[in-house]
């Protein structure tokens, strides 16, 4: 499996192997001898298969920002993880379960409302502990299947999205 | 150190012959290989498409490190079991660098019988649990399998060896501290729902993974429960209610890449520091071995032109050179790695024996892993030799290659025939890795020699009975049996049966040795001792 970056809004996938004392780039199943020696400004010698680039390199988290033969270059890493996860996969889930049995303090949504992630949907009290519901995404409620004083237990439904059409993700 | 001088002579009509040979043999064992790998059913195939699932080769390549040597062991299990239809059977091991770390694989193939585990399966499974514990390696298991295959149930559930066996080793190894991984990729069903259960670490695919002791039909007909898989082993049941998996991810390549991340935080193995040099490509060329091999296994030929062709500089030093000279015995590097060799080069006579049990403990005492060349018919016999003590000879090379601590390897490059096997550390002696090569036999004694008695018991037993038979008729007795012997006495056979960890091309042995000296580094070697040696 190899790394994968975005440049310029396409993606590219690469690996980097060692090679002897030095080091091989993959990429499109063609290994390419290259080597990077970095002094402590930024400023780069690089080499590869045997041409001599100089460059200019500025690390910023996952951002890699790259002056290369007169041209700059912004280059993200793709953390695999995130890549192969489905984009909707967190905002998938369409019902809130209880983590806990307990009792409904407070409804702040009502059935058909609109709301925004993170906004506050119910409040519960267990063990003495007060816990928000938030909307783990932005949607319509569907369903609330508990009201202000109703007890529940573990695991019991407790509000359900509608759910986002496939156009929407 | 010094490099052989090679008495090759590649110019010869007789290199060619045989070069021509060799590469013929060496030809048809990657033909058996890729079918082996490759050629399925086009319905399989397209079951598993239509699932959303990668063949299993597919997943390998996506879980190891792009441009790093993998070494898949025993290929062709069973290829001469269950009519041939169970390539591989049905499993693919092998040895790979996965997020930097060496680790063992051990992969259901859902395109053979949607992955059921046959007697030979299982028998693949533990071997590879074996190396896991015997190297200290981590283990990445790939699961899909349909469970057991019931009509074989009674070859591959109840005995020591069998089915048990596979969780039992997973226990040891977590016991030892070597970490699994289990990647959930199609249903575990049964005894298989141990396999994630048992690793410390499992990934579990949505959709297709599944985790259960028995599957919905069955939970059907033990208790009437309607039950879905994904309510009874789906990946948001055993991730977020019973904690029997750890990751659930949202397809095979997020799953694989969840598992390259748990892989590479892993502890990094502290590896025992044998004494290595800077590797050095062999002076004569290695494809010239192929010039080397007789055409027939009943030729001698010079163990040292075979060494010549493998170690590092083809350098090597000889130990003892004049005395016991049919074993050859000395110190070589392969791949920088420091190994003392012994390698056949003729029957093993008493001075050849005591030469190499003294070699073997003098390995073990300066911690130097034994790389064994086989090509052996065995021990002399006669009354001057049994008079010398041949036998007992013999047994303190058994001795000395049961007792050694440090890793022991083995590439039966010809002939392996009867205690030479033993002393020579036969599978029996739990070489770390033992290896064959395509033209290599081996029985308790030669195949010519042993069809002839099997026929003359047979023709002396209808002489018994008063038949006299013809010169034509003894040899239709003969030529089935002899036949029939030879078969089971081929390489193919062998590796069948996972008597080995797999053919090599010769060619290529020179690279298998250095993955596999490199993956027996991962365990500690323990202080030398023996038994009693009879003197």
């Amino acid at each position: 499996m190899q790394h994968s970056f975005t440049i310029a809004d396409r993606q590219f996938t690469a690996w980097l192997s060692r090679a002897g004392d030095g080091y091989c780039l993959h990429v499109d199943n063609r290994p390419v001898p290259v080597s990077l020696q970095c002094g402590g400004d930024g400023a780069c010698v690089l080499h590869v298969d045997g041409c001599r680039h100089d460059a200019v390199v500025a690390v910023d988290g996952d951002v890699v920002h790259i002056h290369l033969d007169g041209a700059t270059f912004a280059v993200r890493y793709t953390d695999p993880t995130h890549r192969y996860a489905d984009s909707a996969s967190a905002a998938s889930d369409d019902v809130a379960l209880a983590p806990m049995p307990g009792v409904v303090v407070a409804a702040n949504v009502r059935c058909g409302e609109h709301v925004e992630a993170g906004q506050t949907l119910l409040i519960i009290e267990s063990m003495k502990l007060e816990t928000a519901i938030k909307a783990w995404r932005k949607g319509r409620i569907a369903t609330l299947h508990v009201g202000k004083g109703d007890t529940f237990e573990r695991s019991a439904p407790l509000v359900t999205l509608a759910p986002v059409a496939a156009g929407e993700r | 150190m010094r490099r052989i001088e090679s008495q090759l002579n590649v110019g010869s009509e007789e290199f060619r012959t045989r070069e021509r040979h060799n590469r013929l043999l060496a030809t048809d064992l990657k033909e058996r290989q890729r079918r082996a790998r490759h050629d399925r059913p086009e319905r399989d195939v397209d079951r598993l498409r239509r699932q959303n699932k990668k063949l299993v080769r597919e997943r390998i390549e996506a879980l190891l490190d792009p441009g790093t040597p993998f070494l898949e062991l025993s290929t062709l299990a069973a290829n001469q079991a269950y009519d041939g239809e169970v390539p591989g059977a049905g499993i693919v091991s092998g040895i790979g660098i996965v997020s930097g770390r060496e680790v063992i694989i051990h992969a259901d193939d859902a395109s053979v019988k949607g992955g059921a585990w046959y007697p030979l399966s299982v028998k693949k499974i533990v071997r590879t649990l074996d190396i896991a514990i015997e190297n200290r390696l981590p283990v990445v298991h790939l699961c899909d399998s349909a469970g057991g295959f019931l009509p074989a149930q009674a070859d591959l559930f109840a005995d020591r060896h069998l089915a048990g066996r596979i969780f039992r080793n997973q226990a040891i190894l977590s016991k030892l501290g070597v970490p699994q991984v289990a990647i959930v990729l199609g249903h575990c069903t049964a005894g298989g729902a141990y396999v994630p259960a048992l690793s410390e670490y499992s990934v579990i695919v949505k959709g297709t993974g599944a985790i259960f002791l028995g599957g919905p039909p069955l939970v059907k007909a033990a208790t009437g429960e309607d039950v879905s898989v994904d309510e009874l082993g789906g990946a948001r049941m055993h991730t977020s209610i019973s904690g029997t998996a750890d990751y659930a991810a949202d397809n095979e390549d997020h799953a694989i890449a969840i598992a390259r991340e748990i892989v590479g935080q892993l502890k990094k193995q502290e590896k025992w520091p044998l004494d290595w040099a800077r590797p050095e490509a062999p002076y004569y060329d290695p494809s010239e071995i192929y010039g080397v091999i007789p055409t027939d296994i009943k030729q001698q030929f010079d163990m040292r032109e075979v060494i010549a062709r493998t170690v590092d500089g083809s350098r090597f030093h000889e130990y003892q050179p004049a005395y016991g000279t049919t074993l050859v015995c000395g110190f070589a590097r392969l791949w920088g790695y420091k190994v003392g060799i012994l390698a056949n080069n003729g029957v093993i006579f008493n001075d050849s024996a005591l030469k190499g049990a003294h070699f073997m403990q003098l390995c073990d005492q300066t911690r130097v892993p034994m790389l064994f060349l086989q090509n052996i018919t065995g021990y002399m016999v006669g009354r001057e030799y049994e008079q010398r003590g041949i036998t007992k000879d013999g047994a303190k090379m058994i001795m000395a290659v049961s007792g050694a601590e440090v890793p022991k390897i083995t590439v039966i490059c010809n002939g392996s025939f009867g205690a030479g096997n033993y002393g020579m550390s036969g599978r029996a002696f739990d070489p770390r890795f033992l290896f064959m090569w395509p033209q290599s036999q081996i029985s308790v004694m030669g195949g010519e020699q042993a069809a002839n008695v099997l026929a003359d018991i047979k023709v002396r037993q209808l002489a018994r009975a008063g038949q006299r038979l013809s010169q034509a008729q003894i040899a239709s007795i003969r030529e089935p049996i002899q036949e029939e012997y030879k078969r089971l006495s081929s390489a193919y056979y062998s590796t069948s049966q996972i008597w080995d960890d797999g053919i090599l091309d010769p060619v290529d042995t020179r690279n298998a040795l250095g993955v596999a000296i490199s993956a027996t580094l991962n365990a500690p070697i323990g202080q030398p001792h023996y038994g009693v040696f009879r003197m």
